[in-house]
C-alpha cells in the first residue's frame, strides 16, 4: 500500500509538469482558438532568457519577472506578424505556422545558447529535502510546480469569467463577426491571447527548468504529454489540464510500475487510457459540448 | 474529338507521362548530363513514394476534412507489414505491397471507429497517440521476433530479376516499379474525387449534419475515409522499406507525421495536383534548404544545423502566409482569375479590335 501511494505521488509529481504547460496550451485555445504547436518552444526560448537575464546578476525573482515581460512582447509580437495574415484564411493554417514557429525558435536557441544542458536556478522555498506525506515523499519543486499551476489555473478562471477583458476575449475565440459588430477590437484581443498565453508559458518554462535541466530540446518531452492533458481535461478548461496532466502521469507511473516489463509499455498505455476517455467524452472530461447549426 | 484530345490539360498530362518514361535514362543525354545522375532517379523513386503516401493523406485531410497528425504510424504498419511477409514466407514483392496495403487500409478502417466521435484537436491528438505508441509497441518482447525490436526490421536488398537485368540497373528497376504504383494510385485517386464516395467526402468535410440529411451514412464514410487513407500509407511504407531495405521503430516519428501535414497544406488540401506538389515539395526539401544555407557561411556544425532548421520553419512561415491555399490553390486562383487570357488579350490584334467594338456598343 505505502508502494502504492510512492507511486501515485511520484505519478502526480511528474503530471503538475504535464499540467502546468498544458495551462498556457489551454488558455492560447480559449483566446484564439488557435492549437499552439510552438507554445513549448516559446516557454523554452523566454526560460534560456531568463537564465542569461539571471547570468547577469540581478537576482532570481528580477530574472523571472523581466522574463515574464519579455514573453509578453514576444507573444504579441509572434501574433501580429506571423499569425495576423493567416487568421482568416483555411483553418489548418495557423496550425502550420505555429508548427513553422517551432522549428525556427528551436533552431534560434540552439544558435544562441547552444545544445548542452544548463541547470537552471530555482527559488529557496523551492529548495531543501523532500517532503514527506505520510509514506511518500515529494520534492518540493514538484509541489512548487504543482501550488503555481493551482495559482495560474485560478487567475485564468477568474479573468475569463469575471472580467470584461477576458469575456471580450472568449468572445473573440468563439465568433469573430459577432465580436466585432459588438464593439471589440478583434485583432488587439488576439495579440493579446498570444501575449498573455506567452507569460504563463514563461513561468511554465521557468518552473520546469529546474527539473528538466534548460535546453533547447528541454520540450520535446513535455509537449506531447501536455498537448494530451489539455485535451484530455476539455481545450477550453483550465481545471481540465491540470487534472488532465495529473491523470497521465499518475496513469503513466502505474503503467510502468505494476505492468509486467511496464517500462517499455507505459506510454503506450498513458494514451490508450486517454483515447478511450475520449471515446466517452470527446470533448474531454470538463470540455464544454458544443451545439452545432447547420 | 481530335480538338478534346489536343486539349492542353491533355497534352501536358502526356508529356508528363513521356517525361516519367524517359527520367532514368536521361542522364546519358548531352546538356542533361550535368544535372541528372543514377542518385536524381533514386530521389524520383522517393518521390513517388511521397506521392502515394501524401495522396492518401489528402483524401483524408484534404477530402474528408479530418485531421490526421498520426499518418506516418500507418506508413511505419504496412512497411513492417510488407516486410515481415517477405521475410517469413518469402511472399512476391508484389503481393507484399499489395497485402500490406490491404492491411494497413482495414487497421485504419478500424481505428475509423473511435475517431468517429472526435473531430478537430480532439481527432488530432487521438491520431497523434497512434505515432507516439507505435514504436513501444513494436519494440515489445512479444513481438520483437518478428518487427526486430529496438533493431528495427530489415530486407534482403532488392534485385532487378534476371530478364531485365541487361537493360536496367537497380536505381532504374525501383524507379520504373514505384512509379507505375504512384500513377496507377493517383489515377484511383482521382477517379474516386470525382465519384460519389469522393463527393460524400467532401459534402462530410463542409457540414456533417448537412451530409446526413442528404442520406449520407456519415459513420461509414468517415471510416471509409481513414481505411483509403491509410491503404495508401501502407502502400507508400511497403515501396518504401522495399527500396530501402531497412527501416526502425521510429524511422516514421511524430515529426515525420507533421512534416507530411505540412506538405499536403503547402501542395494544396482536396487537391490531385496538390498532392503532387506537396510530393515534390517533400522530396526537394532537404536539397532546398541546404541550397539555400550553402549561399550563406554560417560557420560551426551547429551553426549549419540550427541554420537549416530556422530556414525551413521560416520557409514555412512565409509560403502560407502568401500561398494560403497552397500551390495548387494558387494556380486555380490564377487560372478564374484568368491572368493568361488577359495577357493574351493585349497583345491580340483582334481581340482588341473586339473589345474597343465592344466598348463602344457600350458607351452608346
Amino acid at each position: 500500500m505505502d508502494e502504492f501511494i510512492q507511486q501515485t505521488a511520484t505519478g502526480l509529481s511528474t503530471g503538475s509538469l504535464y499540467a502546468i504547460l498544458a495551462l498556457s496550451l489551454v488558455l492560447i485555445y480559449r483566446s484564439t482558438g488557435v492549437v499552439n504547436f510552438a507554445q513549448g518552444e516559446m516557454a523554452m526560448f523566454t526560460t534560456f532568457i531568463a537564465w542569461s537575464l539571471w547570468e547577469w546578476g540581478p537576482g532570481f525573482w528580477v530574472a523571472f519577472f523581466l522574463a515574464i515581460v519579455v514573453a509578453g512582447v514576444f507573444g504579441g509580437l509572434i501574433e501580429m506578424i506571423a499569425l495576423r495574415p493567416v487568421e482568416n484564411g483555411p483553418i489548418l493554417n495557423p496550425i502550420i505556422v505555429t508548427l513553422g514557429l517551432f522549428t525556427l525558435i528551436n533552431s534560434v536557441a540552439l544558435r544562441i545558447w547552444q545544445g548542452e544542458p544548463k541547470a537552471f536556478p530555482s527559488p529557496g522555498i523551492f529548495q531543501g529535502a523532500a517532503l514527506s506525506l505520510g509514506p511518500a515523499d515529494i520534492s518540493r519543486a514538484k509541489i512548487g510546480v504543482l501550488v503555481m499551476s493551482l495559482i495560474i489555473m485560478a487567475l485564468i478562471y477568474a479573468f475569463f469569467n469575471y472580467t470584461k477583458l477576458g469575456l471580450a476575449m472568449r468572445g473573440c475565440a468563439q465568433n469573430r463577426t459577432a465580436s466585432q459588430l459588438v464593439g471589440i477590437r478583434v485583432g488587439r484581443m488576439l495579440a493579446l491571447g498570444w501575449a498573455l498565453s506567452a507569460m504563463v508559458g514563461a513561468v511554465a518554462g521557468m518552473m520546469l527548468a529546474p527539473n528538466l535541466f534548460l535546453s533547447p530540446s528541454m520540450m520535446l518531452g513535455v509537449l506531447l504529454f501536455s498537448f494530451a492533458a489539455a485535451v484530455l481535461g476539455g481545450l477550453d478548461s483550465p481545471v481540465g489540464a491540470i487534472v488532465g496532466g495529473l491523470i497521465i502521469g499518475v496513469v503513466q507511473n502505474w503503467a510502468g510500475t505494476y505492468i509486467p516489463n511496464g517500462s517499455s509499455i507505459d506510454i503506450t498505455v498513458a494514451f490508450l487510457v486517454i483515447i478511450i476517455i475520449l471515446v466517452i467524452r470527446p470533448r474531454g472530461l470538463f470540455g464544454k459540448r458544443v451545439v452545432q447549426r447547420v | 474529338m481530335v480538338k478534346a484530345i489536343l486539349r492542353p490539360r491533355y497534352v501536358l498530362l502526356a508529356l508528363a507521362l513521356v517525361l516519367l518514361a524517359v527520367f532514368p535514362y536521361m542522364h546519358n543525354w548531352p546538356f542533361f548530363d550535368g544535372y541528372l545522375s543514377d542518385f536524381r532517379t533514386f530521389q524520383a523513386t522517393r518521390f513517388a513514394i511521397w506521392l502515394i503516401i501524401l495522396m492518401g493523406l489528402n483524401l483524408l485531410t484534404g477530402y474528408s476534412g479530418q485531421i490526421s497528425l498520426g499518418h506516418a504510424a500507418f506508413v511505419t504498419i504496412g512497411a513492417y507489414a510488407a516486410a515481415i511477409m517477405m521475410n517469413e514466407w518469402g511472399t512476391p514483392v508484389f503481393l507484399a505491397v499489395l497485402l500490406a496495403g490491404l492491411i494497413t487500409g482495414l487497421i485504419g478502417f478500424l481505428f475509423g471507429i473511435p475517431a468517429l466521435r472526435l473531430s478537430g484537436p480532439y481527432l488530432a491528438i487521438a491520431t497523434l497517440a497512434l505515432v507516439i505508441a507505435l514504436p513501444q509497441v513494436l519494440k515489445h518482447d512479444l513481438v520483437d521476433q518478428w518487427t526486430g525490436g529496438v533493431m528495427g526490421i530489415s530486407l534482403s536488398s532488392p534485385q532487378v530479376p534476371n530478364g531485365a537485368a541487361s537493360n536496367l540497373n537497380i536505381d532504374q528497376w525501383l524507379y520504373y516499379n514505384c512509379m507505375i504504383a504512384a500513377i496507377v494510385m493517383t489515377g484511383v485517386a482521382w477517379s474516386l474525387t470525382r465519384s460519389r464516395l469522393g463527393r460524400a467526402f467532401v459534402a462530410l468535410r463542409d457540414s456533417e449534419i448537412g451530409a446526413q440529411q442528404m442520406g449520407i451514412h456519415v459513420s461509414l464514410y468517415k471510416m471509409t475515409a481513414f481505411g483509403i487513407s491509410s491503404l495508401y500509407a501502407g502502400v507508400g511504407g511497403a515501396l518504401y522499406i522495399y527500396t530501402q531495405s531497412y527501416l526502425g521503430p521510429s524511422t516514421f516519428d511524430i515529426n515525420a507525421s507533421l512534416t507530411m501535414l505540412v506538405m499536403v497544406v503547402l501542395g494544396g488540401l482536396a487537391s490531385i495536383v496538390g498532392s503532387i506538389f506537396a510530393a515534390l515539395i517533400m522530396t526537394a526539401r532537404i536539397d532546398l534548404t541546404d541550397f539555400i544555407v550553402s549561399l550563406v557561411p554560417f560557420g560551426d556544425k551547429i551553426g549549419i544545423e540550427s541554420s537549416r532548421g530556422a530556414i525551413f520553419g521560416l520557409l514555412l512561415i512565409l509560403s502560407i502566409i502568401f500561398t494560403p491555399r497552397g500551390v495548387a490553390g494558387s494556380i486555380r486562383h490564377a487560372r478564374e482569375a484568368n491572368i493568361g487570357g488577359r495577357l493574351r488579350a493585349l497583345f491580340t490584334k483582334r481581340e482588341r479590335r473586339a473589345r474597343e467594338e465592344e466598348a463602344e456598343v457600350l458607351s452608346k
